[in-house]
Order: C-alpha cells, then sequence, then structure tokens
C-alpha cells in the first residue's frame, strides 16, 4: 500500500482498467421476481451481461407427474402469475386435444372473453411497471387501479382474483355468471380511459422517451432466430399472432387487429401492448355478444367431466364418476400433442406425453417468456447500465413462467 | 393351434375353452363378473356377452323384442340378435366373434350395468372395495349413463356377519355366486348358497353353520365388488394409497405367490392378495397365510440386545467380538434357518465353512403343524428345500442342543429366533442370534441382532416343490434391523474376518454358484392377479 502522502505528478495516476463486476439481482426491485444479472461494466457501459434465471425453481413440470391431469391447473396458474386465465384455457386446450374434446361454443367465448381480460391484466402491469421503474408513479397508480377493474370482474367470476384455478378438462369451473356481461360492457371503456390517459401522460414525455427510444432494439429477424413471440416479436416488425396464424377458440370470427411495432426498441415493444389493450377490448366486446346466455359450458362427457354435486351425494352412478374423476384421474388417451396458444407474453405451448392413465407422462412447457429472457443480454450489451431497466421491464420476464 | 376371430382380431385357443378364457390368454379382456378363471361358469352376470356372427349361409339368431320409439312414445316390434355369453360358449374353429366392435354389445352391456346398479346404495365413499370395484371401472368404461330409475331401491341387510373373518353385505352384492362356487369347488365345504330370487336375491350361509375353515378369505378376494369384506382389512385403508409389492407367503412350505400391499405414508403392510401362479397356489391363498402378513409388524426383533438389555447394533457387535475372543472354531455351532431366505442362509454358511472353518451346521425353524390337501403345507417354514440344499449335512436344533449339553459346543451363531425344540439348555452357551423375530433362540440369546424379515428385503425362497421364488421389497426397514446377510458381513468384520459381500448383487452372484442355488431350478413367470 502506498502512503497517501506521495507528492505525484497529476499525469502519473493510472486509473484502474479492469472491467468492474456487479452484480444486479437476484433480489433488486427492478428485477421482476428472482433473475440475477452479472455485468460486467467499463465505467457505467455494459461490456457483458449474464443473464441467469435459476434463482426461482420449483420444478413445476416435475410436480404435474404426481397428480392428475385436472391438478395440474393450479401449477399452470403460477406460470404467467399475471394472466393465469391465459394459462388455465391454454392447458385446458393442450388437454381437450389430446382427449378429441371440443368444449359447447359457449364455453369457447368464455375462454375467449376471460383470456382476453387476464392478457389486458397483464398487458396493464408490464406498462405500467415500466413507467414506475423510470420514476413515474402516478400511471403506475392509474394503471392498477383499471387493472383491479380487470380483477373485479374476474373475481366475481372465478372467486379467485389471482389464481384461479378456473379451468376444467372439458369446460370451466362455473358458467358465467348473469352479471358478467354487464361487467364487461361497463368495465372496459373505463379502462381504456385509463389507458388512453396514461399514455398521454407517457409518450409525450421527453424523459420518458428518451429513455425507451432506440433503448434495446432487435430486429425482426433476430429475434424470430432466437425464439421470440409475442408483443415483444411483434414490435419488431413481425406480426406473427397465434391467435390469427393458427387460430383456435373462436378467433378466427372476431375483427382485431395485430399491432406491430417498426424498430423493435424498448420503446415498440411499449406502445405495442398499450396497443394490444384496445385490441383485446374489441374481442371481449365481440365475444361478450356473441355468448349465449344459456347453454351448457362442460362438455357431455362422463370420463372427463364432474357430475353434478347433488347427484354425487344421492345416486350410485354420479358417485362412481365422480370418485373415478377425483381419485384416479380422467384417463386422457396413449398418446402425445403439442397445443400452442398466444398467452400474454406469445406463444405458449404445452407438450403432453400420456401413458393412458389418469396422471400426465411429461408436461413440458414452452413458457414464451423463458426464450425472451435468454435475448436479454444482446439488448444491453453496449449500452448503459440505466438501460437495463427499462429493457428488462419491456420484456416482461416472469419469473413464475421463467422457471427452468 | 385352432382360432377363432374377436372383432377382427385372430385368436387362438386350445380345444375346449370358452371365448373368454381364449381371450383372457390373449391379454384381451372381456367384461365379466361372475367368471373366474379358477371356477365353473353359470353364465348368470349377463356381463360378457357377445355377438356371435351366423356362418355363412345360415340364418342369424334374431330375438323380437319391443323399443320404445322415443319420438312418438309408443313401442315398436323390432328385432334384435341374440347375444351369448363369452364365458360359456365354447370358442370353435373360424367363429367370428363381435365384442368391443358390436353396438348390440354395447348396448346390453350399458344396460346389464344399469341393472347391476339399480339397488346399489351411495357407499363408495365407505366402501373397503372402492378403487379396485368392477362396479366402479365398467360404469365408466361401458356404462357412462346416470340413473333412469326414481324408486326407491330395494334394501337388503347390510354388514351380516358371516363367520369369524368375513361380513356380507346384501346391498352392495351382484349375485355372481363366485363365493358359493369358490366354497363348493375349491374349498369343497358348501356352506354358502343363494336364496329368493329377482331384486330379494342374497347369499346366506347354511343355517347352523358359519362361514369358517381355512380358505373364507378367499371369498373376499373373489367377490367383484364391494360385497364381501374381511373383518381384518375393514376400513383399515384405502386401496389408493396401498403400494404393492410381490412377495412369497411366508407361512407354509407351499409358497404361495402373494401381493403384499403396504402404505409407503407409514411403512405399513396393511394386507396380503393372492398373486396368481399356475404352478403353485393358482389364484388362491389359506386364511393362515392371508394373515402373515401382519408379520412384518408383530413380534419383531427391532433393536440389539446384549444379556437383554438394549444396545447400539455397534455396541452389540462389539459384544460379539469380545465374546468370541480366543474361541476355538470347532466349538462354535452355526444354526441356519428354514424360515429366512437363501441369501441369509449363504452368508452364515459362509461365514461357518468358509471364513471361520467349521463344520458344525444346524438348522432350525418352525415345528410341523396342519396339512390339507388344497394348499396348506405340513411344514411351516417357507425355504427348508433351500437350507437342505444349501446345508444337505446340516444337523437338527436337537443335534446342537445336545452338543451343547456336552459341552463340545459351547458358542453359538444362530439365524432366526424360531425353533423346534426346546432350547433351555443353550441358555449354557454364549449363542447371538441375527433374527426378524423373537423367539425361543431369541430368549436363549445373549446377543440379538435386528434383521429385517421378509418384507423389508429382497430374498429368494425355495418352495416344497424345489422352485426358487423371489420375494420383493415392500417395506423399509423398520427400527435399526438391516438384511440378515448384511449384519452377518458384520459380525464377519467384528471376529476379524474379510466377508466376500458386502452388497446383495455380491451374494446373489455367489450363491448361483452354490449349491442349492444352480441356474436350472424352475423360476417362476409371474402372472398379474386379475
Amino acid at each position: 500500500m502506498e502512503p497517501l502522502d506521495v507528492d505525484l505528478e497529476e499525469g502519473e495516476i493510472e486509473l484502474p482498467a479492469e472491467p468492474m463486476h456487479l452484480n444486479m439481482g437476484p433480489a433488486h426491485p427492478a428485477m421482476h421476481g428472482t433473475v440475477r444479472i452479472v455485468l460486467e461494466l467499463s465505467g457505467e457501459t455494459i461490456v457483458k451481461g449474464d443473464v441467469q434465471v435459476g434463482y426461482l425453481h420449483r420444478g413445476f413440470e416435475k410436480m404435474c407427474e404426481r397428480g392428475t391431469w385436472a391438478q395440474v391447473f393450479p401449477y399452470v396458474d403460477r406460470l404467467n402469475y399475471v394472466s393465469p386465465m391465459l394459462n388455465n384455457v391454454g392447458y385446458a386446450l393442450a388437454v381437450e386435444k389430446m382427449c378429441g374434446i371440443v368444449v359447447p361454443e359457449r364455453c369457447q367465448w368464455y375462454r375467449m372473453a376471460l383470456g382476453e381480460l387476464a392478457r389486458i391484466s397483464d398487458h396493464l402491469t408490464c406498462t405500467g411497471a415500466i413507467a414506475m421503474e423510470l420514476g413515474a408513479f402516478t400511471p403506475f397508480l392509474w394503471y392498477v387501479k383499471a387493472r383491479e377493474m380487470v380483477w373485479d370482474i374476474l373475481e366475481e367470476e372465478t372467486g379467485a382474483r389471482l389464481t384461479h384455478s378456473f379451468g376444467r378438462i372439458g369446460g370451466m369451473a362455473h358458467p358465467p355468471t348473469p352479471a358478467f356481461k354487464d361487467l364487461c360492457r361497463t368495465a372496459l371503456p373505463q379502462i381504456l380511459a385509463i389507458v388512453e390517459e396514461g399514455e398521454r401522460m407517457l409518450v409525450k414525455n421527453r424523459i420518458f422517451l428518451d429513455r425507451l427510444e432506440n433503448v434495446g432494439p432487435i430486429s425482426g429477424a433476430d429475434a424470430t432466430a432466437m425464439g421470440w413471440t409475442g408483443p415483444c416479436l411483434r414490435a419488431s416488425g413481425v406480426a406473427y399472432d397465434v391467435r390469427k396464424a393458427h387460430p383456435y377458440l373462436k378467433y378466427d370470427e372476431v375483427d382485431f387487429e395485430v399491432p406491430v411495432g417498426t424498430r423493435g426498441d424498448t420503446l415498440d415493444r411499449f406502445l405495442v401492448r398499450l396497443g394490444e389493450i384496445r385490441q383485446s377490448k374489441r374481442i371481449i366486446e365481440q365475444a361478450v355478444e356473441r355468448m349465449a346466455d344459456d347453454g351448457p359450458v362442460d362438455c357431455d362427457d362422463p370420463r372427463v367431466v364432474l357430475p353434478p354435486k347433488d347427484d354425487v351425494y344421492t345416486t350410485i352412478e354420479a358417485t362412481i364418476q365422480h370418485f373415478k374423476l377425483v381419485m384416479e384421474g380422467a384417463k386422457v388417451p396413449k398418446g402425445e400433442c403439442y397445443s400452442y396458444t398466444e398467452a400474454g407474453n406469445g406463444e405458449l405451448g404445452y407438450y403432453l406425453v400420456s401413458d393412458g392413465t389418469g396422471t400426465p407422462y411429461r408436461v413440458r412447457i414452452r413458457p414464451p417468456c423463458f426464450q425472451i429472457t435468454g435475448g436479454l443480454s444482446r439488448l444491453i450489451e453496449g449500452r448503459m447500465l440505466s438501460d437495463i431497466v427499462p429493457t428488462f421491464g419491456s420484456l416482461n420476464m416472469i419469473g413464475g413462467e421463467c422457471d427452468h | 393351434m385352432p382360432t377363432f376371430q374377436l372383432d377382427g382380431k385372430t385368436i387362438p385357443f386350445e380345444p375346449g375353452d370358452t371365448i373368454i378364457r381364449a381371450a383372457d390368454r390373449q391379454g384381451i379382456e372381456i367384461p365379466h363378473y361372475c367368471w373366474h378363471p379358477g371356477l365353473s361358469a353359470p353364465a348368470n352376470c349377463r356381463m360378457c356377452l357377445v355377438e356371435i356372427l351366423p356362418k355363412a349361409g345360415q340364418r342369424p339368431m334374431m330375438l323380437d323384442i319391443l323399443e320404445l320409439d322415443a319420438s312418438s312414445g309408443e313401442y315398436k316390434p323390432v328385432q334384435k340378435p341374440k347375444l351369448q355369453p363369452a364365458c360359456y360358449i365354447a370358442a370353435a374353429e373360424g367363429m367370428e366373434v363381435l365384442s368391443d366392435a358390436s353396438a348390440n354389445v354395447a348396448r346390453a352391456r350399458r344396460d346389464v350395468q344399469e341393472l347391476l346398479l339399480l339397488n346399489h346404495p351411495v357407499d363408495c365413499p365407505i366402501c373397503d372395495q372402492s378403487g379396485e370395484c368392477k362396479l366402479q371401472d365398467y360404469w365408466l368404461t361401458y356404462d357412462k349413463t346416470q340413473k333412469r330409475m326414481r324408486d326407491e331401491p330395494v334394501h337388503k341387510p347390510k354388514a351380516v356377519e358371516f363367520g369369524p373373518t368375513i361380513v356380507y353385505d346384501g346391498e352392495r352384492c351382484v349375485m355372481c355366486t363366485r363365493c358359493v362356487r369358490f366354497m363348493d369347488e375349491v374349498a369343497k365345504d358348501p356352506v354358502l348358497d343363494m336364496r329368493q330370487r329377482g331384486n330379494l336375491n342374497e347369499i346366506f350361509v347354511a343355517p347352523g353353520r358359519k362361514l369358517d375353515g381355512h380358505y373364507t378369505f378367499m371369498t373376499e378376494h373373489v367377490c367383484p365388488v364391494g360385497a364381501l369384506t374381511t373383518k381384518d382389512f375393514r376400513f383399515k385403508a384405502r386401496v389408493w394409497f396401498l403400494r404393492t409389492a410381490q412377495s412369497v407367503c411366508q407361512g407354509c412350505a407351499t409358497g404361495c405367490n402373494t401381493h403384499l400391499d403396504y402404505d409407503p405414508r407409514n411403512n405399513k403392510a396393511y394386507r396380503y392378495r393372492p398373486r396368481d401362479n399356475e404352478k403353485v397356489n393358482k389364484y388362491w391363498m389359506c386364511d393362515e397365510g392371508m394373515l402373515t402378513y401382519k408379520e412384518a409388524h408383530e413380534g419383531r426383533v427391532l433393536e440389539a440386545t446384549v444379556d437383554g438389555a438394549q444396545r447400539s447394533v455397534v455396541a452389540a457387535l462389539d459384544a460379539v467380538r469380545d465374546m468370541f475372543q480366543g474361541v476355538p472354531t470347532e466349538s462354535v455351532g452355526f444354526v441356519l434357518s428354514a424360515r429366512y431366505s437363501l441369501e441369509d442362509n449363504w452368508a452364515l454358511r459362509e461365514l461357518g465353512l468358509v471364513l471361520m472353518g467349521s463344520k458344525n451346521l444346524y438348522t432350525s425353524g418352525r415345528a410341523d403343524g396342519y396339512e390339507d390337501d388344497i394348499l396348506i403345507h405340513r411344514d411351516k417354514n417357507s425355504n427348508t428345500q433351500g437350507v437342505r440344499q444349501l446345508a444337505p449335512g446340516a444337523k437338527s436344533l436337537q443335534a446342537l442342543v445336545d452338543d451343547v449339553s456336552t459341552g463340545r459346543i459351547h458358542h453359538v451363531v444362530a439365524l432366526g429366533g424360531s425353533a423346534p425344540v426346546d432350547v433351555t439348555p443353550l441358555r449354557g452357551a454364549k449363542v447371538v442370534v441375527v433374527a426378524a423375530h423373537r423367539g425361543p433362540l431369541t430368549d436363549a440369546a445373549t446377543v440379538v441382532l435386528p434383521a429385517t424379515s421378509w418384507a423389508e428385503h429382497s430374498g429368494t425362497y425355495v418352495n416344497a416343490r424345489g422352485m426358487r421364488q423371489i420375494a420383493d421389497k415392500a417395506l423399509e426397514p423398520q427400527g435399526s434391523s438391516k438384511p440378515a446377510w448384511r449384519l452377518l458381513a458384520d459380525v464377519a468384520v467384528a471376529l476379524g474376518y474379510e466377508p466376500s459381500w458386502t452388497k446383495l448383487k455380491q451374494v446373489r452372484t455367489q450363491l448361483i454358484g452354490s449349491a442349492g442355488a444352480d441356474a436350472s431350478s424352475p423360476s417362476l413367470p409371474t402372472s398379474p392377479a386379475e
């Protein structure tokens, strides 16, 4: 150690030239759940960013192999936990594909309406959080207020605000409540008003724009090559949306557009999400319009659908049906399938393998944000340390979904 | 071999086979309640009805029936093919049979199933059969419709005591008469029969008699529904929590193949079920054997003792070392046990003959008992033949008692606690016993080491007919117990020898080369229980 009072010429002082290492996360508040980025910094410029996602690990794919097919629903609730209904519907569709079941039309419209509500909640959370993490707390509170309106509807329908576990093989846990249509029709214009008010605040704000514009851009070709899907891919100009490209439920019967960006930067990702909220509103309005007020929601197949509870207590047939479904689980035919839907962050795929028993042999989940988070390091390398927060925020990494 | 067609598949059969039996051999199930491969066929449940196509040029057998036309609400006369029970019709060359492929058969099965459930109580939540009940399985496969009858179901006697072991529930009974036929045909004790007709049909015990004897458990085993339950298993466990290990009954030298059902959550055995094996026990087991699953827990040695006081296994092994210090090997006796596996006995023989160079081998076991000409063997030890093959020259336990009395032997290493003779004189000697269960030998022992029972390790047993059979591990070792062959390796180390085995694989590899376990002895096919 050199003594401090050595009289040195100023020009002789050598600053350390080695890059500085910095851990961002796993407990950093802007690291959405538990992600760690090991940064190599030259000054404030990121030389290298090593994104590590393994800090949240529950092994949910393995857990799925223990219970029955129906007992997987609570697990998929906890994938992307800001839009659990989309995960529920996606899983139900996957199992129904294996069983060769098509749910009644009323259920299809209901699933679409609930799913799009969840998508709105997902995008509100993401866009609100981007603003908040850049210091704009007011729009965040507004957006969370709008999200509360969505959750109020979902709570009314499912009984739970966040983890609904509402999907069922061959139907839904309950039919729509009588108030469902009115709730949607009342809440949606209010939600959209809040979204637009927040948008006006943000996209005319120089500071906000400076932090987002041209930050973390990615080309459509690169994004496709990395397996990106969803709003992040569409922000780069690739109009791939499972709902349009491979329609499921009744998406081919409704009018909606797929918002796309041009530059693929953080601002585009922000704006695409806001655009999708508007489209979701259109879809919900049409779904609610076309959904019948009565009629069956569950399919008519005693091998997968639980009997009415009254009958379970009074008739042996329903008792047997209930018993077989609960204790042994619905028997899914032997085979495998890949089924995919458009979730909040992109293509949510389920690859299921059944050995013909009531328990899944394998449940492989393709969570959209796993691939997207994989592209984070190339978005931030060469940029400033402070750019991580908006860039990472715009990817909407959800820890529960990224668990692999 | 002649063949016939079942749903387009070619099924070979032996002359005299019924359709259902030939299909069963090919692993194709035609649903049935009353048919059992080990019993006669009364064709009374009508669940196995199949459609037999007429031969070319022959007229099909048709029935005139009235069918309700739902649209007009009127009955119309129509015809339908006459179906025939697959359990009763003998297969014939070139016969074309439709089972799952026939809509008429599907409808008949649905109707039969609906009929069987008409008066069935809502008992699944409290029924022991729930989870392995044919009514449940077949309803979901072949019926799937809800109840149409709106009348009050017929009520019949419930929880009727048939005897010391069996309880009967008339409401759950589907009158397949399997239990009646079992008692008639296998147990040769026609104590059960049917009375009344139609809705009032019920099974009853001959007046003045009880359902007793040595094969009462099998009436419950053949019951396809929850009508007969055993007092032993009643309300003890729910079957979907149980796991199964393929085991071998240790009750006598017959070596009946069993399923040992246990609950892994509390490491407890709950029951035996016979495992079908045409060469040994066919489909059956005796009552005494069915209850021997309890020996996995009762009368167990779970901790080591030295002079009656509980010690750790390590401390007990130290005591063994001190005990055998400077003892000449010709004064040490080794007692094999006919109740322990080949592996355990091989390890003891290896310790005595090879490591210590002694020639003093003896055998112990349980005394002979009741026998019959169905399954129960006089010899109450599961591995007498195996020990005889391992150590043909071994002397009886009485010889050991005599040798100890004369002072020729004053140290003993023994396997197992049971003894067919009075072993009080052994108290004068220093005795080390490796045992899973307490018995006269453990009472006379200075040091007792806790061995695992047959339920807690994989072991080979040779039955009275010389067949080697393996009982799989079901439970985790209880207390401080370890497999006896492993403890004997520890004893060898404590005595200053180097045992050649510390793993089961090593024991089995060396066992194959040794007497009594040549690879050519018949190994048994294991067929799943029905």
